[in-house]
């Protein structure tokens, strides 16, 4: 299998073995030159799930500051390891039950990027509500400008039954749009290409296509103001959703209409989701990259693995699925199995990075300009703590600070106040984000 | 323990409260946040919430606990009647209807079924299956059509908007669609060795597929091998039985002609077609039996791997499909004539897809499609135009209902015809009205007299309730969650796509028969007969079933199978892939059959120990459960399971028949906390059976729950009351209690809105309007 290579993209060749591909042109407007050498790169950002818990004892270094020891899990960033930072110690308290009982996986997932408590369960029926998570919250202000603001992927099959309360929307998603919309993750790489480039159809066709849909967008926004005076107003509310969707898009049209028909030379679309879990993930790393060189997506969530996933890693050497091998019960067997999941996601995770790294970016990398955040809501999964958590930075927006450092911080110290601070970096000023308490302390890390 | 029990000293329920519930459940104690006041007891319906639990209690003989005094058993019956009689009386006076949005956003299914019905367009081709087309809902609370979980994200938006060009250009039949790449995956796991259903005798292996072909032109197809195929075969390609192709594959070495990828044009008509690419027979015909691989596999014999249509090339035209000809219902012969059909054409669509006769307005905002289409192409890229407009529309998109005007705030009030006609094909069809019963609605005439009865008979005998089985029980089951399910490779060898699918069959072919045969829905639990073909009865043991086709018997008295307890997808489904699980089979059966779960489990709870204390002693899944059960905090909630589950342990993982597992006798036998005993699967019958109202009444809001698109709450209890009594009279037969749900109180009313009522959504989008 063949993907991206640093210098150009091959035509065809890309995503070779993935069965029938098909040529089909692109839709060039939709798709601006490659980033031209500009005073300020773009930042962008990225977050990365990884579920049920880690083996903390082969994650967290034994030495703080620069020249730690990488221990066994994140080995594989050995090429990288100048380029990322660990920092331990952070906690998202507000995924504890509180009274709410089980549903800690749940909580996890739904805390990872809100620092919020998902909704009470001691309450009957189902709520959907959150709140507006941190990537959200950027593709808002760094992300206005680009066609699509914000990309929402997932690797891991969502899950439509056996959730934690049968609440499964908290942890087939990390990202939501308000707090009562979670963003559906896409599993489907054809999906997400189309998403990001459009389908079939020759040029003509596809500028015909963008100033139909732009003429649909707005009929359908007269008609359902129309409607909207008819209604009550908790229902006008209900069509607020419609509408606020509706607009979403025409911005994107918009932008599209307007940077004009500059293109970057693209690989095929893909048909199909590859048959292995790796080839899937790395497949959509590369469409990942692809959004950030084409400057049409400057925010993406993935999830590489759910909370509660099932999911087996025959290819190295773990049947079981993941979520019973997480509860691990001290059993030294059943450790090494989970610590060989959490290896195998860090591989993936260099693969992304090497190549955001080997990517030219105005007077730099991809990599330099961006932050990828690597982590989960859970650190010891076998207990359900959501303490200790797994957090790894990639990149450094562009020189904000030093790479290259485990930084511990107190325990308990809030995951929340680094979501700040990341966003501070980004250029996205907010004052609060969930249970925080303040910007995180970054000493260590400042550039002088 | 003092109570007396001569009728005519009976004490007052007050009395009965007052000498056994109040020592614990006093306004100083508390316990368990309770407190009643035996004195209330006659004003019930004042605090129905608390009232309504306190009778479950009753009910159920879940209170007092068990080991403190509690009243005999006519007691019980007789203060229950009565605080059941004041509760419903309460309700008949204040009906409460409960909470919905106005605004209720079709799930996939409802669009899906939708399209078919406006359009005429069933199956779609592959590569635009609705599982790609559009994201899946949310199931979180077993159904996926709670209309408080189902909302539109810009992602969706955009699925709506690509979903809607796509099918109207399918539909309308547009010269210039895009090539489309239809791969179909045969499934390692499936074995080939057999004929496919639908296929012809003599043949073997490969797929049946109702697929659909956009235009009248050519297609390429591609027919790749699972692998190296040493003794030629013969691959037969057909369109609706008909032999397209028949190609000689395989001999040679590895790199031979005959090991490459089969790859040639087909002209193909326009519409849906069954696509058969399978093997002929070369040796004589041998039974299922003997053929059967003994391990999961795609067989002994060479297999297909992948066939992929792609299409359409040099199309020739739109051709005569069932949607155009259901499209349209005019065709201009002068230019004059175009403006008026085109308007005759989209009223038609408009009226069948909003769900009410179509308005001015309606037309006012199709038609600039049409007008600027035509424009720019012709006639028919006009009307695609506008059926693109139409499936985005909000009142497409969303079924809504509309408080009166000068309606007072939270007052209880009878939907209108119309909305009472969508409340109707989503219950019973997960779709739009078709023709005649828009029409009644709108004549305004569906609650005349023995009209609304007539209605949902005429509809319950109409092909489109399949979605009652597919969509309404297939979710209540879980039956969806076989599909993830993956016994272990090598404890069950045989286990293959083959039996997985004629587990699916089984069930869904037993619900069918309950829904179109009207019978009572106690045979869902009490049923002497099944559905199998060959595979399931050799699985099952039954003897003498020979083909793949599924045929209904009839099982000799004392058989534990018959009921969905004996179902193969059932016993599965709540199964380990290397054990069983009493714990998950009976939640199965407290949640799905009796609709009251047990809580979660707490976290990290102890791993089942199978080995025993002395060296090399292994613990049956009985003894093992029962040490499990030693610990206090699982005892509560495992004492309700586990007993279920137990009586059941006498079907393996796959659900076969066993009467020792791993060599050990299996104790079938359980004791329920309030001292019911039982054993084996017959006795889990006769348990449920012995109270027949709780199985009803829990299947009745489950059917509650997916007609009205919300969870259960304790106001709805008395409306499922008077449904489970008026079935009583039919017998429970299955209609009855789809009619007791559609003419109950949930379904006829609603609540208007209380002004101060927002979303959260709104407010959001409020804030983010001030800033």
């Amino acid at each position: 299998m063949m993907f991206i290579t640093k210098k150009s993209l091959h035509r065809r060749t890309f995503l070779q073995g993935l069965g029938t591909t098909l040529a089909l042109p692109l839709l060039d407007s939709m798709i601006p030159a490659l980033s031209a050498k500009t005073a300020k790169p773009t930042p962008r950002l990225g977050f990365v799930y990884v579920s049920n818990g880690i083996i903390l004892e082969q994650w967290i270094p034994a030495q703080t500051g620069a020249n730690y020891e990488l221990p066994p899990i994140l080995k594989p960033l050995e090429p990288l390891r100048d380029r990322v930072n660990v920092l331990t110690g952070l906690a998202h308290l507000e995924a504890n039950t509180k009274g709410d009982g089980s549903g800690d996986h749940t909580r996890a997932a739904a805390a990872w990027l809100t620092g919020v408590h998902a909704y009470d369960r001691t309450q009957p029926g189902v709520q959907v509500r959150l709140a507006t998570t941190a990537d959200q919250i950027a593709a808002r202000v760094i992300g206005k400008d680009s066609p699509v603001p914000s990309l929402e992927m997932t690797v891991d099959t969502p899950s439509q039954g056996s959730c934690d309360a049968g609440d499964c929307f908290y942890v087939n998603t990390i990202s939501w749009r308000n707090e009562t919309t979670p963003n559906i993750a896409e599993d489907h790489p054809r999906i997400v290409f189309e998403r990001l480039f459009g389908d079939g159809g020759s040029n003509a066709q596809r500028a015909a296509q963008v100033k139909d849909t732009a003429s649909i967008l707005d009929s359908v926004t007269e008609e359902a103001n129309r409607l909207a005076g008819t209604l009550g107003p908790r229902d006008r509310s209900k069509l607020n959703e419609y509408l606020d969707s509706v607009r979403d898009i025409e911005k994107r049209i918009q932008g599209a209409e307007r940077d004009g028909a500059q293109s970057v030379d693209l690989p095929d679309r893909p048909i199909d989701i590859p048959a292995s879990f790796e080839d899937h993930t790395r497949l959509m790393f590369d469409l990942q990259l692809l959004a950030f060189r084409a400057d049409v997506t400057r925010v993406f969530s993935l999830i590489m693995a759910r909370e509660l996933s099932l999911r087996t890693y025959a290819s190295i050497g773990v049947p079981e699925p993941h979520h019973s091998v997480s509860h691990h019960r001290d059993d030294p067997a059943l450790i090494a199995k989970k610590a060989r999941i959490d290896t195998h996601h860090v591989e993936l995770l260099s693969y992304f990075l090497q190549k955001m790294r080997d990517t030219p970016d105005g007077d730099g990398s991809l990599l330099d300009h961006s932050l990828i955040m690597y982590g989960g809501g859970m650190g010891n999964g076998n207990l359900h703590r959501h303490e200790h958590l797994p957090c790894l930075l990639a990149g450094n927006l562009g020189g904000q600070f030093k790479t290259g450092y485990h930084v511990a911080y107190p325990e308990n110290t809030h995951m929340t106040n680094l979501l700040l601070t990341i966003l501070d970096k980004a250029g996205v000023h907010i004052d609060q984000l969930g249970d925080s308490t303040g910007p995180l302390a970054m000493k260590t890390l400042a550039v002088s | 323990m003092f109570a007396t029990t001569g009728r005519a000293q009976a004490p007052s329920s007050g009395a009965m409260f007052q000498q056994y519930c109040i020592t614990c459940h006093n306004s100083k104690l508390k316990t368990g946040g309770i407190a009643l006041d035996p004195a209330k007891v006659d004003q019930a319906g004042e605090d129905a919430e608390l009232w309504e639990k306190v009778l479950q209690k009753l009910r159920t003989r879940a209170m007092p606990p068990a080991g403190l005094p509690r009243p005999d058993e006519a007691t019980y019956n007789r203060v229950a009647s009565a605080l059941e009689g004041t509760l419903d009386r309460a309700a008949a006076e204040h009906p409460h209807p409960g909470d919905l949005p106005n605004l209720n956003r079709i799930t996939r299914t409802e669009y899906q079924n939708a399209v078919r019905d406006l359009l005429g367009l069933d199956n779609l081709p592959k590569e635009m299956d609705y599982s790609l087309l559009l994201p899946a809902d949310n199931s979180s609370s077993e159904f996926d059509n709670i209309a408080d979980l189902l909302f539109i994200s810009p992602a969706t938006m955009q699925r709506y908007l690509d979903a809607a060009r796509k099918i109207s250009r399918l539909a309308v039949g547009d010269p210039n669609i895009p090539v489309m790449v239809n791969i179909h995956r045969l499934p390692v796991q499936l074995p080939q060795d057999a004929r496919v259903e639908d296929l012809a005798f003599g043949t073997r292996g490969g797929l049946a597929v109702h697929s659909y072909f956009p235009l009248d032109a050519d297609y390429v197809f591609k027919v790749e091998m699972a692998g190296y195929v040493r003794e030629p075969e013969q691959v037969e390609v057909t369109v609706d039985g008909e032999r397209k192709k028949l190609a000689l594959v395989g001999g040679g070495g590895r790199r031979s002609p005959g090991n490459k990828p089969l790859e040639f044009h087909l002209p193909v008509k326009a519409g849906p077609h069954l696509m058969g690419v399978t093997f002929l027979l070369r040796t004589e015909a041998l039974d299922e039996a003997t053929v059967r691989p003994r391990t999961r596999s795609r067989g002994t014999l060479p297999a297909i791997g992948t066939v992929t249509v792609s299409g359409p090339f040099n199309p020739a035209g739109p051709g005569d499909t069932p949607s155009r000809r259901k499209i349209f219902v005019c065709q201009p012969s002068a230019p004059a004539d175009e403006l008026p059909c085109a308007k005759q054409i989209l009223s038609a669509l408009a009226a069948r897809a909003y769900r009410r006769p179509a308005t001015d307005a309606d037309l006012q905002y199709l038609l600039p499609f049409y007008e600027s289409a035509r424009a720019q192409g012709n006639f028919e890229r006009g009307i695609q135009e506008a059926l693109e407009r139409l499936l985005v529309s909000p009142q497409f998109l969303y079924r809504i209902e509309r408080d009166p005007p000068n309606i007072a705030a939270s007052t209880a009030y009878r939907i209108n015809d119309l909305e009472l006609a969508s409340r109707l094909s989503s219950f019973l069809w997960s779709s739009i009205p078709d023709d005649e019963l828009r029409a009644v609605a709108a004549a305004g005439k569906l609650r005349e007299p023995g009209v609304l009865a007539q209605q949902v008979q005429r509809m319950l005998a109409d092909p489109r309730a399949d979605s009652l089985v597919t969509n309404f029980g297939e979710q209540w089951l879980f039956v969806r969650d076989l599909k993830t399910k993956d016994p272990d490779l090598y404890l069950f060898r045989d286990f293959d796509e083959t039996l997985r699918s004629a587990f699916e069959q089984e069930t869904r072919l037993f619900l069918d028969s309950i829904l179109r045969k009207d019978r009572s829905v106690l045979e869902l639990l009490t049923a002497n007969y099944t559905f199998v073909n060959e595979r399931l009865a050799e699985h099952y043991g039954i003897p003498n079933v020979q083909g793949s086709y599924f045929r209904q018997v009839t099982f000799p008295a004392g058989s534990p199978r018959g009921g969905l307890l004996g179902q193969g997808s059932i016993l599965t489904l709540t199964s380990y892939s290397t054990r069983t699980s009493p714990v998950l089979r009976g939640k199965y059966v407290l949640q799905n059959l009796l609709a009251s779960p047990p809580p979660p489990p707490p976290p990290n709870v102890p791993a089942l120990k199978t080995e025993g204390n002395a060296a090399g002693e292994t613990l049956t899944m009985r003894q093992a459960m029962e040490q499990h059960r030693a610990n206090p905090a699982c005892a509560s909630c495992h004492a309700r399971m586990d007993p279920i589950g137990f009586a059941m342990e006498n079907f393996d993982p796959v659900g076969r028949w066993r009467s020792q597992d791993d060599g050990k006798p299996i104790d079938v036998s359980g004791v329920l906390p309030d001292g019911g005993k039982f054993a084996g699967v017959d006795g889990l019958k006769k348990m449920l059976l012995s109270d027949p109202e709780r199985f009803v009444g829990a299947l009745t809001q489950k059917l509650l729950m997916y007609a009205v698109g919300r969870n259960v709450q304790y106001y709805d209890e008395p409306a499922v009351r008077a449904i489970v009594r008026e079935a009583a009279r039919n017998n429970y037969q299955f209609s009855s209690l789809v009619l007791g749900v559609v003419e109950s109180v949930p379904f006829q009313m609603r609540e208007s809105q209380k002004p101060e009522d927002q979303t959260p959504a709104a407010k959001t989008a409020a804030l983010e309007k001030s800033r």
